[in-house]
């Protein structure tokens, strides 16, 4: 009976409906992780690829332009295309099952970053087989991407296909944030996280903050190969080192955000096969914080040879070597736990071993590469090619491998094979360093990257011969691990539950996991829950802990404290809902558009794609396809749309943190170029009005404290007057909006002639996109309030506009003095 | 157990990030600020070490470090009277803003051997 109400609840509908509607974390973790697998098979052949074409001197087996198009193609797909969403699909299936929750706080957004994952990666990796495939390097350094040097398709398929998926980066960051945060089980307090969901939860912040730079330049590119505005051409008064500044504001922080949730694997695996806790999980945990922010202090170290200034050189160069301390931190730790415990050398613990190896490698060379002179020295050549996979095959796959190996059983019920799976590993072990050892020595001895063939003269011939033989006894090994993962769901013996003897809630779920993951919620009293309680998958699966069952037949979830794990509220989610596909199809179609520059179409479905994100959160809170308000509801804890808190107002929060990291890195491309640009033109006379600009400001302040005041309002319980109140503010947000076009059409900017007004006309874009989208969100909120959906019973929504409000606010005011008053106190000729 | 969340308590979780925000806005204003001084006022390069640029920069580092200490000393006085979550808290906020103090001397070291704009 209780498993029947729950899988009526939770479960999703058969065939392809269900198929197209489902928003279950288990299922498109899952879709996550084999469309990512899809494309590291692709990447694969692409690896293969190059190392067929420089096994030998002088090959012609690909073209140079062919062979451009394969490595910019083969480092695209595996960075945006295989790295990052496989392990945001392993987050997404694993997080809810180790805080001890059902599911995600934002199940509708799994869904729309999965397809939108999947329709940019299609339209992304189709430019390869229609033979127009990006060829400037997965970096995309301007401007050799720029129109003038790359005039076919190929950038564009790059810049659009990439924004699209991170999009799908970007929503995962936001919810496995937010579910982190608000949604662990009861008496899960900080320090009694698994450690796990610290690196996940570090991963996903860095993802938010990380990847709007390179959002922001993509859309700069664009802007420039599709209408001429000169962002990074220096007639034009922009800069191509712009690119390199905002592409390495995300490509630095991108190598840890691919290597924490990897070392989150390796901290779960460590204490379970060391049969004890780890040791210094503090440690760890400041680890993971220092790495997180120290690792945006470094992305100038991959610019050494543009010609900065030896003391800003000198800074980088200190705090990359600094962040080798957290990562040392972390490398101690696990050898001491294993020194204490007593190791089990299972199959997962052989990868954790390779890793240890190959990445403590890496990491040596990244310290070589930090001092400067040396950087110099091998700037584009192999020895950083040989660098970089040490890192991040290391740092990654060889820990997903050991992951996919450990949570394997948890997945299918059945074990792999130990035969197999030891013969995958020291296939891919030995190939793996076979290609790259020797590609640090390739390197040393001068051979540049990107070099489509070399010749015999230059003695690079044998060391190219042995890293192409290894590059082959790799993809053997994948091949023989496929070949595992294949025959064990036919001939794997059956899995029992928790066959590692894991300390962490996944364990507890039932194998392979149900719909609704847990029926009951437990309660967790220390980091080890299993560990404590061996019973407590049998004590759930009966029913026997909190919010068993589910007789209302809504999808629920505990949310609480971030800080003590105290529960707060309940958290209903939405069901199964086609929106999510619906809104990432007109996306792609926004894409392509663009890519085939039929802007009207593009406006039209980015139009049509807006108003069905509306419509998707219309459906929200007591709304009758929601959770109407009903007389038997339960109030300690209350459902979270009848409190001012809840998952939504929090995944506004972290979803302004990225817009905000876009806001700043366009107020630094804005400095940058005004700074360090040769050929920037400011003008005499600032083209933006300035009593316009405080006008307009004024109406949005105002309307801003309006929408402040009535919040508080709502929450002391008075509602009166409050659809009118919200059409008010609404209407002064129209005015704010109408004031901001009159200044953008009186500034008469000539984006195309100017760096200066191609800026400013962005900036101005910025703030009427977010003006229309608050002063429309604010009329539905008018319009929800005069329905009865935002009462006093139900102040939930007010308060996550009210921060969209606030945020634009400030935002707005410090846009007005960086263009509007800063150029005018410093003069033009500043 | 009782956990303060007043700010700016010991034992408020945004003592977490709290040091390692102010190294990270050290950071920004060190590098920005000496790209924009010398941008606009390169000094005389025989003069070496010996600017004004070099000095405000290290007196500016001088005082984040001085915070730095300030705020891990406080943490970890803090963290001998508490227990539970308030005393994780305290004693890991303790460790990173005395990582980010080294970070501070670490990458401001160069300050006192290089010129600031050659």
């Amino acid at each position: 009976m209780l498993h029947r109400e729950l899988e009526l609840a939770w479960g999703s509908p058969a065939g392809l409906r269900g198929m197209l509607t489902v928003v279950n974390h288990g299922t498109l973790g899952l879709r996550f992780m084999v469309t990512g697998l899809v494309f590291f098979l692709l990447g694969g052949v692409l690896a293969m690829l190059v190392r067929t074409q420089l096994a030998f001197p002088d090959q012609d087996f690909m073209s140079p332009d062919v062979y451009s198009q394969v490595t910019t193609m083969h480092g695209t797909v595996m960075m945006f295309l295989f790295a990052i969403p496989v392990l945001e699909g392993l987050a997404i299936y694993l997080i809810p099952k180790m805080i001890g929750t059902r599911d995600l706080a934002c199940p509708r957004l799994t869904a729309f970053g999965y397809w939108c994952y999947l329709f940019g990666g299609i339209i992304l990796f189709s430019s390869l087989l229609l033979d127009m495939a990006p060829d400037s390097g997965w970096f995309m350094y301007t401007p050799l991407s720029s129109g003038e040097y790359s005039p076919g398709s190929g950038s564009d398929f790059w810049l659009l296909g990439i924004t699209f998926v991170e999009i799908s980066a970007l929503s995962a960051g936001v919810e496995l944030t937010v579910s982190i945060l608000r949604t662990r089980a009861s008496g899960m307090a900080l320090h009694r996280m698994p450690l796990f969901a610290w690196y996940i939860l570090a991963m996903a912040l860095m993802i938010v903050v990380g990847f709007p730079p390179l959002i922001l330049g993509s859309v700069l590119l664009e802007l420039e190969r599709a209408v001429g505005m000169p962002f990074f051409a220096v007639a034009g008064g922009g800069d191509p080192v712009l690119w390199q500044h905002l592409f390495w504001l995300f490509g630095h922080p991108e190598v840890y955000i691919i290597f924490l949730p990897a070392a989150g694997i390796v901290s779960t695996l460590i204490p379970v096969f060391a049969g004890r806790p780890m040791v210094g999980y503090g440690w760890i945990v400041a680890s993971i914080l220092i790495t997180g922010f120290i690792s945006f202090g470094l992305w100038v170290h991959h610019m050494f040879t543009v010609g900065i200034p030896q003391l800003a050189q000198a800074f980088f160069s200190a705090a990359s070597m600094l962040v080798a301390v957290p990562t040392a931190i972390q490398v101690f730790v696990w050898l001491t736990t294993l020194w204490l415990g007593r190791p089990r050398m299972t199959l997962p613990m052989l990868w954790v071993l390779g890793f240890l190896v190959i990445f403590v490698c890496g990491g040596l060379t990244g310290v070589m590469l930090a001092l400067v002179p040396f950087n110099w020295q091998v700037h584009d050549t192999h020895f950083v090619v040989a660098h970089m996979h040490y890192v991040l095959v290391g740092g990654m796959f060889f820990p997903l491998m050991a992951g996919l190996y450990y949570w394997l059983p948890l997945v299918t019920g059945r074990m792999p094979s130990e035969s197999l799976g030891r013969l995958g590993f020291w296939l891919t072990f030995s190939g793996f360093n076979l290609t790259f050892l020797i590609m640090h020595w390739t390197g040393l001895l001068g051979m540049p990257r990107r070099i489509a063939s070399y010749e015999s003269a230059m003695g690079w011939d044998i060391y190219n011969l042995i890293s192409s033989v290894g590059g082959f006894m790799m993809s053997a090994g994948i091949a023989v691990v496929l070949l595992d993962l294949a025959l064990h769901g036919r001939f794997g013996r059956l899995a029992p539950r928790n066959p590692w003897c894991a300390d962490t809630l996944e364990w507890a779920v039932a194998t392979p996991p149900t719909s609704y993951t847990f029926a009951s919620l437990p309660q967790v009293t220390s980091r080890h829950p299993l560990w404590e309680f061996p019973q407590l998958g049998e004590s759930i699966r009966l029913g026997e802990h909190e919010r068993a069952g589910a007789p209302h037949g809504r999808r629920e979830l505990l949310g609480t404290d971030p800080l003590t794990g105290r529960v707060r509220e309940i958290i209903h989610l939405p069901g199964n809902s086609v929106w999510p596909l619906a809104a990432a199809l007109v996306l792609a179609v926004v894409c392509i558009s663009l890519l085939v520059r039929l802007y009207p179409l593009a406006l039209v479905a980015f139009v049509v794609a807006a108003c069905m994100l509306l419509r998707w959160s219309w459906e929200n809170g007591a709304h009758a396809s929601a959770t109407p308000l009903g007389d038997n509801e339960p109030s300690d804890p209350a459902l979270h749309s009848r409190t001012p808190d809840g998952p939504g107002r929090w995944t506004m929060g972290v979803a302004l943190l990225a817009d905000g990291a876009f806001f700043l890195s366009l107020l630094f491309g804005w400095c940058y170029l005004w700074t360090v640009s040769p050929q920037w033109r400011m003008p005499d006379v600032s083209p933006l009005s300035l009593p316009m600009m405080i006008a307009s400001g004024l109406a949005l302040t105002l309307a801003a404290s309006w929408l402040g005041r009535r919040c508080r309002a709502i929450v002391a319980g008075r509602e009166e007057g409050l659809a009118r109140a919200f059409a008010g503010i609404a209407a002064l947000g129209g005015v704010h909006l109408l004031l901001l076009l009159t200044l953008a059409v009186q500034a008469a900017l000539a984006p195309t002639d100017s760096a200066h007004d191609a800026v400013l006309w962005v900036g101005l874009a910025y703030l009427l996109v977010h003006a229309t989208l608050a002063t429309v969100l604010m009329l539905l909120q008018a319009r929800r309030a005069a329905l009865g959906l935002v009462s006093a019973r139900l102040p939930f929504e007010p308060g996550v506009v009210l921060l969209f409000w606030r945020y634009h606010t400030g935002a707005y005011w410090i846009l007005v003095a960086a263009i509007g008053v800063l150029p005018r106190v410093l003069g033009a000729n500043a | 157990m009782s956990t303060p969340r007043r700010w700016p308590a010991p034992s408020h979780p945004l003592q977490l990030i709290l040091g390692l925000s102010l190294w990270s806005l050290w950071f920004v204003v060190l590098y920005g600020g000496l790209s924009v001084a010398c941008e606009m006022a390169p000094p005389e390069p025989s003069r070496g070490v010996f600017t004004a640029h070099n000095a405000t920069l290290g007196l500016l580092s001088l005082a984040t470090l001085g915070l730095l200490l300030w705020l891990a000393w406080s943490c970890l006085s803090a963290s001998r009277r508490q227990e539970g979550v308030a005393c994780y808290l305290s004693m890991v906020s303790a460790g990173l803003h005395l990582f980010s103090g080294g970070g501070v001397v670490v990458v401001g070291l160069p300050l006192l051997m290089l010129p600031p704009c050659l």
